[in-house]
Order: C-alpha cells, then structure tokens, then sequence
C-alpha cells in the first residue's frame, strides 16, 4: 500500500463509532482530499465532531467510546494499538469551537507543542512565535506583548492564537470544529481568510453548520446525516448538484424526511439469474412514488445502481450496513429522471 | 387573608429567626470566649501568655506558645504527608481514572471520611504509635541525632504519630475537593494541550495544575483548618506530656484542643485557670475561622474566574 504515491493524507475506511450503545457513526468510508479545504456538513448530532476527532484520536478521551473500522493517516493504521498517539496529534493542529488559550503566556501558548515535543532551542523557540503569530496574522497585534498572559486577548485574537500553537507543531493537517461558531463576524472572516490563505499549505478540514460557510471556503464538501455519509464530492457538485434527497432537502433548509420503504428486496442470497428475475419482478410491481429498499453486496452495487432496470427511478440514499454490504433506497418516479 | 397563606407567613419568619440564630451561634461563643478569657488576659500581659511556653497555672504562669506551636508541629507533619498523598490521588481521579472506577471510589473515600475519629485514635494506638516506636523512630533517631529526629522518647506517642494519623484523617476531604477543583477546568483546554500531541502527565504538570493551583491552595488549607481543631484522634497518640517548644518529631506533644479537652473541669480551683483554658479556645477559634475565609476567598475567586 505504501508503494501508491498518489494516496492522500486521510483515508476512512468503514469507520463506525458508539458511545456506548449509541451509534454516533456508521461505516464510513472516504479519502480527504490533500491541499484542500473539506467542509463536513450536516444537522447537529448527527457526528460530525465525531468523524473530525476521530482523525487525532481526540474521540478516545470519550467515556464509553468503541470504534471499529481504519482512518489512515499517510498509510499509518492510527487505530492500530500501536500507533504513538502524541506523534499522530503533532500532526493534526485543532481548532475548537471556543478558542481555548492555555494558561501562561502568548509566547508560551506559541511554543507549548514545541515544548512538550522537547525543542528547548530559546532561538528555535523564538523563531517559531514570530513565524506562526505571523502566519495566524496576529504578530503586529502582540509583538510587544509576548510575555502578558494569553487570557487577557480578545475572542477572536485567542483563537488566532490558537491557530498559530497548531500551526507550531508543523502539522500536516488542520482540523477545525466549527472555529468561527464563537467569534464576532469580523474575527470569524480574519479567521476564513486565514483558511484560504492556508489551504495550500495544508490539508484542512473543518465542521461547519453555516451553509454559506461552506460555500465561501470548501473545496471538497461532505454531507452527514445522522451518523451516515449521505453524500460526499467537489464543493459545486454537492453544494449546487445534490445527487441524493437528503442533501437535497438540507441544502434548502427542509426537514429531512426518513423514506417510507414499501418494499424490499435482499439480493445478497440470490446469484445472477435469479438475482436479475427478482430485480424485474419488483420493479414491475413498484408503483410511482413508491419506496424500495435493495440489500445489494458491495461488489455489484455499481453495476445495480448504473442498471437500466434503475433508470425510472430515483436514488434516494446509499447506506453502507456494514464492510461488504449496502442498502440502495430508491423511489419509482414519472418522468425520465435518473442519476 | 386565608389561613394557608398566615401558615406560609409564619413559616418563612420562624425558618428566618432559626437561620438567624444558627448564624448568631458563631458570634455568641466568640463573645463568650473572649468574655470569659478576659481576666487572664488582665492579669497579665498578651505577650507572655502567646509567646511564652512557661505553663505553671499553680503558679499562675499562663504561657500556651508550647500548645500552640505543638498544634502546629502536629498539623504541619499531617500537611507534609497528606498533600502530596492527596494530590497524587486527586490528579489520578480526575486525569487519569475511567468514570466506573471514580464512581466506586469516590463513596469509599467519603466513607473514610465519615469514620469517628476516636475510630481513627484506637487505630493510631494500635497501628501506628507501635510502628513509630518500633521502625520509624530508631531508624530516625539512630541514623540522623539532630533536629527534627534526635529523640528520647521511646513510647511512640508522639507528635509523628498524631501527624500521622491525621494525615489519614484529613486526607480523603483534601482529595474530594483537589479532585472537584480539577475536574472543574473545562474539558477542552485539556483537549487543547492534548491535541499538541502532549501526553497525559504533561497535561496535568503543566497546564490543569497550573489552573487548579489556587483551588489546591485553599484545600490544603481547608484540611489544615481541619487538622487543627481536631481532637480526639490526637490526643489519644501525641502523648500530651508538655515538652515546652517542639524538638523533635518524635517527641510527645500537647496540642491545644488536646490541652482544653482533657483539662477543662478539673482543676478549677486554681485561679484564672478556666479563663486560661478559654483563652486557648479563643486562639483556636480564630486560626480556624481565618484559614477557613483564606480558603474559601480563594475559591469563590476561583468559581467566578470561570463563570
């Protein structure tokens, strides 16, 4: 695997999270693309900040917290039990939804993540304060000020602040949990521009539930829903273009509806011939506006969906059940529509 | 007006007075101790009687400084072996101990707080003063004949001892308020410090101790306050033979709550004895209260930072 050059930085591979009995993620599968910034967006609750924490392990200080599945970073297993969870973090900076300075001084905010990695160099040090608060735009603010206490900063020059401790520990990736959520409309715009100037830089990922958030920063846009990737792609597709109604209906402010399924159809059982009789015969039988439900194996589930048999209907949402198995919801519509 | 609402009216004045009474009990023996302390303080100069370790009430020598120094030899022992022993515990509760453990815990520890201290005194009798007697003090004494282990006292009971055991006694309150202190700090600053890449000790070392520092303060000066009023437990192991000023921790020592519990009403036919005796309430009273308002100062600044 090592050998594909081309890999990005953070692959998801079938990636479900409980706390508990609660099931706050359910197989998720997705690459973040490099250089970009991706939104995950969605309703409240529905794991979001699970799905970005999960990337630094932040989850793990959850009680209660099991996950199964795999979330490479650079090819690394980060939930292999032997992976040192203090490197994997130096290579994520986060910004949390509140700016949250530590208890000494800017400069030492700064240079924390230096510290407790070993750098003791007073000119490395010293270099990465001026370096970072200037990347975080914030050194002609504070220059004169390093040594006063980071408490007495403004909301939005803390989390400024906050960028630039991330930034010192020269990761790869940025994660940010709704970093603008706290902050006044101008700190929250220094705070996009920071994004963009950044995003060449950095693999960038953020939480938001502004939409118009996501619009004005996302490059690369992911959809969740109650702890299911619903839909994930390019910004202008998935922001202008849903594909699914889910998104759909979220992008345009409705309540998402659950689809009442009318039928199902379990092909994971049946092989070829049979699989395709019973595929016609309930598609025969389905009338407009209905709802069916397909089990279908991971394998032949693009051949299914691109099937001709599908063409008259509508494909609602794509569960992923579990590894090997996904669930197609589709609706039976009038006109020619089809994905 | 119906009769529910001169029910209500009436509740709310004689639940007012009661609160106004409980309150007025702090004043009232206040008042009285210094009353009643009053003609010792007449016959003879504060100065002596604070600072002067000359105890011959026959003689009419009031001097409490070898009982007031001796609490504070005794409580200072229990500070030095409960803090460190509560912190730890403290940080391992909060930091590091999963929720199910701390949810065992925490009741245990609440019941060793509640244990009676002449409990704790049998055991100090028990456990303790033969093992001051039989390991701690010849290893001391022996290895190291200067101050504070040079010693010739060769019971057990002794100032070590009545440190000792109430450093058990005031530690499970240290830890339940260290521990509520540092699980007050918000959870994402340690989240911050986490995601640095920062281990777990680096976290607390430098950033939750750093915050809690004021509240651990005032724990440790709660249990402090604790320690001193303290009596029984005490008595039963310190020896109470006066020594004059402290030399040694393994000398035998009188505490002042030791000094008016095993004394009052005895001797009362010697002149001022009892104002003496109320004299040494009086002190003891006021080093409880000041350390208590210290502490509390300290932690309603701490509550309101936060808010």
């Amino acid at each position: 695997m090592a050998s594909e050059v081309s890999q990005n930085h953070i692959r998801v591979r079938d990636l479900s999270v409980r706390y508990g009995s609660t099931r706050v993620l359910n197989n998720i599968s997705i690459d973040i693309p490099d250089k970009k910034i991706t939104a995950i967006i969605g309703p409240s609750g529905c794991g979001k900040t699970t799905l970005l924490k999960s990337f630094n392990r932040l989850i793990d200080l959850q009680e209660g917290v099991s996950v199964s599945g795999q979330v490479f970073v650079d090819d690394e297993d980060i939930y292999d039990p032997k992976t040192e969870i203090t490197h994997l973090r130096k290579r994520m900076g986060l910004l949390s939804q509140r700016p949250q300075v530590l208890p000494m001084s800017i400069y030492e905010n700064v240079v924390y993540g230096l510290r407790v990695h070993g750098e003791k160099s007073k000119e490395k040090l010293n270099a990465a304060v001026e370096r970072y608060l200037k990347e975080a735009h914030m050194w002609h603010e504070v220059k004169d000020r390093l040594h006063t206490s980071a408490a007495k900063l403004s909301i939005g020059q803390q989390q400024r602040l906050c960028l630039a401790r991330g930034l010192a520990v020269g990761p790869e990736v940025i994660l940010g949990d709704e970093p603008t959520s706290a902050l006044d409309p101008i700190s929250a715009e220094q705070i996009e521009q920071r994004f963009l100037a950044l995003k060449d830089k950095y693999t960038i990922v953020l939480v938001t539930h502004i939409l118009r958030q996501a619009r004005r920063l996302a490059d690369y846009v992911v959809f969740l829903y109650l702890g299911n990737l619903i839909e994930h792609g390019p910004a202008e597709e998935v922001l202008n273009n849903p594909r699914y109604a889910k998104t759909k209906a979220y992008l345009e402010g409705r309540f998402i509806e659950e689809p009442e399924i009318e039928k199902e159809l379990d092909l994971i059982k049946l092989t070829f011939p049979e699989s395709l009789k019973a595929l016609e015969k309930v598609f025969k039988e389905l009338k407009v506006g209905q709802v069916l439900r397909i089990v279908s194996g991971e394998k032949n589930l693009q051949g299914l969906i691109r099937s001709p048999l599908v063409a008259q209907h509508t494909v609602l949402e794509i569960k992923k059940r579990d590894a090997l198995t996904s669930e197609v919801i589709m609706q039976k519509n009038e006109g020619g529509y089809s994905i | 007006m119906d009769i529910r609402h001169w029910k209500d009216l009436l509740a709310r004045r004689l639940m007012f007075l009661l609160c106004v009474f409980v309150l007025s009990l702090l004043f009232c023996i206040a008042w009285g101790l210094y009353h009643k302390a009053s003609p010792v303080l007449a016959a003879g100069s504060w100065q002596a009687i604070l600072f002067s370790s000359d105890w011959h009430p026959s003689q009419g020598r009031f001097g409490l400084a070898g009982f007031i120094t001796g609490t504070l030899w005794v409580t200072g022992l229990a500070v030095v072996v409960a803090v460190p022993l509560s912190l730890l515990t403290a940080i391992f509760l909060a930091e590091y101990c999963p929720v199910r453990l701390r949810d065992v815990i925490k009741p245990v520890m609440e019941l060793l707080a509640g244990i009676s201290p002449v409990v704790y005194g049998v055991w100090g009798v028990l456990v303790v003063v033969p093992l001051v007697r039989d390991h701690l003090m010849p290893f001391f004494s022996g290895r190291f004949p200067f101050f504070p282990f040079a010693s010739d006292n060769y019971t057990g009971f002794s100032a070590l001892a009545g440190g000792l055991v109430l450093a058990v006694m005031v530690t499970p309150f240290m830890i339940s308020l260290m521990e509520e202190v540092m699980r007050g700090i918000p959870f994402g600053v340690r989240e911050s410090s986490l995601a640095l890449g920062a281990t777990s000790w680096q976290t607390t070392k430098k950033v939750i101790l750093k915050k809690a520092a004021p509240g651990i303060v005032a724990a440790v000066i709660l249990g402090l306050s604790r320690a001193i009023g303290e009596t029984m437990a005490v008595l039963m192991v310190a020896g109470c033979a006066l020594q004059g000023f402290p030399r040694s921790i393994f000398d035998t020592t009188y505490p002042l709550p030791a000094l008016i519990a095993n004394t009052y009403g005895e001797m009362m036919s010697v002149p001022l004895y009892d104002a003496a005796i109320m004299l040494a309430a009086l002190i003891l009273l006021i080093i409880t209260v000041v350390f208590n308002m210290a502490a509390w100062g300290i932690l309603l600044h701490l509550e309101r930072r936060e808010t």
